[in-house]
């Protein structure tokens, strides 16, 4: 059951990797005969390490789908996902539960937190559901460039939506992760809550190395990424590095129609 | 409006199933009731009408004194046989026939054990040959003819396998064994047997000697020539016999089933019903989280009806019809339920007689009202909140979900507590004389006072309990504990209604403990004798004595006899003693006068509880009511602290006697004899009570162990009874858990989505439950606890002087409480486990 996650440390010594994550061919298809939808139709990309990736495009391009299949929330019809080098698809659930926890973190657009439980509980969450200890200078780090000292003892209820969201940002990067996949995080957010959130993730790519995949149709906030990938119709139709918004908003407009 | 509340009903049908589940429970154990006491009913109607279908008159003597009706047995007096002359000469009489019918005749089975044991009665009787007067119809084989015949009823034949031509062993009134020819098997009218009792039929002569009825009928049956009617012939021989009774046989079988219904729901029905008020009370908890979670979970719902115009009236009924509607059908469910725990129960009994249930219109109209008023009346308080959301909250962000709780609400339960404690302390210690009603009240407060407040135990509860659930399973734990403490409401009702069920089970464990522990004491020092004979069964004849005072090895043989008297219009106990052994045998406290003094005649000493409730001292007079009438004045020659074996007047035998017409023993005492160990008088006395197959024979030892057991099957029984109160708490846990579960939908998805296995996920829900269930508990064993205690320290003048707490049942209800929260997690963590991730976190 430990095979999938230690899988990559012995390949990474054979094949260097470059891509925390990457598709070949990905296929999803909802639906069955004429009813039948493809979400993702032949999508092969890689996502660097330590790279900050948006993924664009219109309401049912599939950038959320191909989110979830690559954070091992869904399944593929056809081809292959990798995190790191474990290929998903040969994973049960159980496999695929153990490698979210160690590999994975999340940012989801709301509902990000569990209610019950205080800011700080919220944060090293993945750890104990893991029964790993947090590492207390890790923990502090992410604390501190998150600016939730004085909220660690809250309970969401007692946050503001910008605050939930940086609690959900510092739960995904404590357990240190290979990857955190960002499922528009700055949906439910108000401008400048949105620049704090996105500033802090870029932070989290520069300082601490950190690979983060986000879906997005807000082209300032993607205009933070390193890198967009655009999506129509289930394919990669652009990509842009080192975006502005305007640039962005450019490529949308010729995407919407 | 209507249309919407059976739109909601039936998207709510799964979360409404174990509530109406709960109901169906509740009414098919109120059904059932009904449906169990109206068939026994109609069975002792069919019973005695057909005994009394070709009888115009029947003559016996007047009721005795101080008798409470028995079912089916004489509480009248016999009539001397030479009474038979005179009824017959009766212008208008066809025929008469004396008839003997007595409690106490008892066949023995082929392993030597009575048949029936300590359950129905069994009655013996002579057969009565006129065919038009006879309740007894041969089925085959003959009638009895020599004295050595016996027929037996066609009901326990079958279920003995019992033949014609077959000898059987008979016991009367506990004597030895007598062995008997069967040559006949007949039923009782059309019935089997007596509704279950056995019946053995003797010649005339041999019922005489058997039952000891010499030269008495206990009543005379008589027919009518044609034309005469059965008042006509009723008054003619009332006339004829002016010093006895005379009533047509319509008016003795209608007085027979009234006394019989009396008693059968004195004894069989009220009790039944308490339970199934119990089961229903219970119920409702589950009823009032249901409906307080689907007006949670609709909030946004009902809220834009009412910005779309709905008045409060409007919502509240729209919630009300919903719960109407669910207990309606709950409650013919329960209907149909409870004709099958009805015809369990019955054949439980063993009655095979029966022409199938008695279904009364009244039975189904009683069980569909409560049912239905009681779902209605639990969801009108979610019904009142769901008046209180505002149009506004169709708007806005759901509520967080824990609330203070309203200072109202704490008011109110600590009022409620305080007046349930009242009652409780009113009935038990005032002697206001409606103790059961206003325990039963008292009772009814406490738990709803603790229920109404329990919401401010729980997070302190759930904190500590969750303290060790956490350190064992890491993160599902401390979810665990968290979601037991999210909604404390929701959980203290949850566990409320668990707490009701065990701290009842609980206050009778402490209350038959401490009857134990008392007894166990009490009677160590109530008699000093080695050994004690005695019958589970009525009283037995002074055979066993005189058989044990033969016995060199064995000495001081006393037998104490029972009966009941008349003392200021109400029946009390005596009991009778031979005063030359008191004091070697029984070991009497005195408080005033002494005991010797019972050996002059006409003088007893009475207990000290009994002392204080008449008010009596040393030197009154009190005037004596015997059964057949005799009036005696007793002297109170003295006054001993009450004692665990004997109780009430103690008088000499030579008082007693001479009023009473047989002599029966209740109890007899012995010692080993000087030179005679134990061992050796021991196997002595087994040997000499073997003879009599009813009799039991202990030592000081096996009789406290023998005390112990039947307290023991009597707590087994009420528990047994609370199962149904306790079974509808667990389907609350598990029916709260379930509605949890799928308002939790994305929180469960995200805790998938961050790395918790579905294992962890099963985990954590049950782990909830368990603690839920503790949480009961924990309140149902302190309450309990507590209960028990006052209802056991009430009991102090009964001699119940020692408040014991077994801790070994506490320990075991609060790991049953466990395994409880284990069970009713079963399907719940099954939905938990199932939450599609992908559905849970994608908003719409």
């Amino acid at each position: 059951m430990t095979a999938g996650p230690a899988a990559p440390t012995a390949g990474a010594s054979t094949e260097p990797q470059v891509s925390a994550a990457r598709t070949a061919d990905a296929v999803k298809v909802y639906g069955r005969g004429d009813a039948s939808v493809r979400a993702l139709d032949g999508i092969t990309v890689s996502f660097a390490r330590g790279q900050f990736t948006a993924i664009m495009g219109p309401s049912g391009s599939g950038k959320s789908t191909l989110l979830h299949c690559v954070a091992g929330l869904d399944r593929l019809t056809s081809g292959e996902v990798y995190i790191g080098d474990v290929e998903l698809g040969g994973l049960g659930d159980r496999q695929l539960t153990l490698l979210r926890r160690v590999k994975v973190g999340f940012i989801f657009q709301s509902f990000n937190l569990v209610p019950t439980l205080s800011a700080e509980d919220n944060i090293v969450l993945p750890l104990t559901i893991a029964g790993r200890k947090p590492n207390p200078e890790a923990l502090a780090e992410v604390v501190r460039i998150t600016g939730l000292g004085d909220r660690l003892r809250h309970r969401p209820s007692e946050l503001s939506g910008g605050q939930q969201q940086r609690v959900a940002a510092a739960r995904a990067l404590a357990s240190q992760p290979e990857i955190i996949f960002a499922d528009e995080p700055t949906g439910n957010l108000d401008s400048r809550s949105s620049n704090e959130l996105l500033d802090f993730l870029s932070r989290a790519v520069l300082t601490m190395g950190q690979t983060i995949v986000m879906v997005t149709h807000d082209p300032l906030a993607a205009a933070h990424a390193d890198r967009i990938i655009f999506l129509a119709d289930g394919r990669v139709v652009d990509e842009m590095g080192a975006p502005t918004a305007d640039r962005v908003l450019n490529v949308m407009r010729h995407l919407g129609d | 409006m209507l249309k919407i509340s059976l739109r909601s009903l039936l998207s709510h049908k799964l979360r409404l199933a174990l509530t109406t589940l709960a109901v169906i429970l509740g009414v098919s154990f109120v059904a059932g009731t009904f449906i169990l006491t109206d068939t026994i009913n109609a069975t002792f109607t069919s019973i005695f009408s057909a005994a009394n279908a070709g009888v115009a008159v029947t003559v016996h003597g007047h009721q005795l004194a101080g008798q409470e009706s028995s079912i089916g047995g004489s509480s009248n007096q016999p009539v001397p046989t030479s009474l038979l002359t005179t009824v017959r000469s009766v212008p208008g009489v066809k025929n008469a026939v004396g008839s003997i019918f007595r409690n106490g005749a008892t066949l023995i089975g082929g392993d030597g054990k009575p048949i029936g044991g300590n359950g129905p009665p069994s009655f013996g009787a002579n057969w009565i040959a006129d065919p038009e007067i006879s309740p007894y119809r041969l089925r085959s084989g003959t009638a009895p003819r020599q004295p050595g015949d016996v027929v037996v009823d066609a009901g326990t034949a079958a279920k003995h396998n019992l033949a014609v031509g077959q000898s059987i062993p008979i016991v009367f009134a506990g004597g030895a064994e007598e062995h008997f020819t069967i040559t006949g098997i007949a039923g009782f009218g059309n019935s089997d047997n007596l509704a279950g009792a056995t019946i053995t039929l003797f010649t005339e002569a041999t019922a005489e000697r058997v039952l000891e009825g010499k030269d008495k009928y206990d009543s005379i049956l008589v027919s009518a020539q044609p034309g005469v009617t059965d008042i006509t012939l009723r008054d003619r021989i009332a006339a004829a016999a002016p010093s006895y009774e005379a009533a047509t046989g319509q008016a003795a079988a209608a007085a027979a089933e009234q006394s019989t219904e009396a008693t059968i729901s004195t004894f069989i029905g009220t009790p039944l019903l308490v339970f199934a008020f119990i089961s229903l009370f219970v119920g409702s908890f589950l009823i009032i989280n249901t409906f307080n979670i689907l007006v949670a979970q609709r909030t946004r719902e009902l809220a834009l009806l009412r910005a779309l115009g709905a008045t409060r009236a409007q919502v509240m009924r729209s919630v009300l019809v919903e719960a109407g509607v669910t207990g309606f059908i709950a409650s013919i469910l329960g209907f149909g339920a409870g004709i099958l725990i009805a015809s369990g129960l019955i054949s439980l009994f063993g009655s095979t007689s029966t022409g199938g249930l008695t279904l009364l219109p009244r039975t189904f109209i009683i069980a569909v009202l409560v049912g239905t008023v009681v779902t209605v009346l639990a969801a009108t308080l979610p019904a009142r909140r769901a008046t209180r959301i505002a149009p506004v909250a169709a708007l806005a962000e759901a509520q967080p979900e824990t609330q203070e709780l309203p200072r109202r609400r704490v008011i109110a339960g600590s009022v409620i507590l305080a007046l349930g404690c009242a009652g409780l302390v009113a009935g038990l210690f005032a002697g206001t004389g409606s103790t059961l009603q206003l325990v039963g009240v008292g009772f009814l407060g406490v738990f709803l006072g603790v229920a109404l407040l329990a919401p401010l135990l729980v997070r302190p509860i759930a904190t500590v309990l969750g303290w060790p659930v956490r350190r064992l399973r890491g993160a599902p734990g401390l979810l665990a504990g968290e979601n037991a403490r999210r909604n404390p409401r929701r959980t203290a009702l949850t566990a409320s209604a668990l707490m009701i069920g065990l701290a009842l089970v609980t206050c009778v464990a402490v209350l038959t403990d401490s009857v134990r522990t008392s007894t166990n004491n009490a009677i160590a020092g109530a008699f000093r004798a080695d050994f004690i004979v005695f019958n589970q069964g009525p009283s037995f004849n002074t055979e066993a004595a005189d058989t044990l005072r033969r016995d060199p090895k064995l000495t001081d043989i006393t037998e104490v006899r029972t009966t009941r008297v008349l003392i200021k219009g109400t029946s009390q106990d005596i009991a009778a003693i031979d005063p030359s052994n008191l004091n070697s045998v029984l070991a009497l406290t005195m408080l005033g006068g002494d005991a010797p003094a019972i050996a002059s005649s006409n003088t007893a000493i009475v207990d000290s509880s009994s002392a204080t409730s008449s008010n009596l001292h040393v030197g009154d007079v009190v005037t004596f009511v015997f059964p057949e009438g005799a009036t005696v004045p007793i002297h109170v020659g003295g006054i001993y602290k009450t004692n665990a074996l004997v109780t009430g007047y103690l008088v000499s035998l030579a008082t007693m006697q001479p009023n009473v017409p047989t002599a029966r023993d209740n109890l007899v005492l012995a010692n080993a004899a000087p030179g005679i160990t134990q061992p050796q008088a021991e196997a002595a006395l087994n040997h000499d009570v073997s003879a009599y197959p009813l009799l039991l024979a202990k030592s000081r030892d096996q009789y406290r162990a023998f005390v112990g057991a039947s307290l023991d099957s009597f707590l087994n029984l009420i528990t047994t009874l609370l199962a149904f109160a306790i079974i509808i708490a667990v389907l609350g846990i598990a029916n709260t858990l379930a509605l949890s579960v799928l308002e939790r939908t994305r929180e469960l998805g995200l805790l998938r989505a961050l790395g918790m296995t579905r294992a962890q996920t099963r985990t954590m829900v049950r782990w909830e439950s368990v603690i839920i269930s503790l949480i009961g508990a924990v309140l149902g064993l302190v309450v309990g606890t507590g209960l028990g205690v006052v209802v056991t320290s009430a009991l102090h003048d009964l001699g119940i002087d020692t408040i014991s707490i077994p801790g070994g049942n506490l320990i075991l209800y609060a790991v049953a409480a466990g395994v409880f929260g284990v069970l009713a997690a079963i399907i719940p963590t099954i939905r938990a486990a199932r939450v599609d991730i992908l559905r849970a976190i994608t908003t719409e």
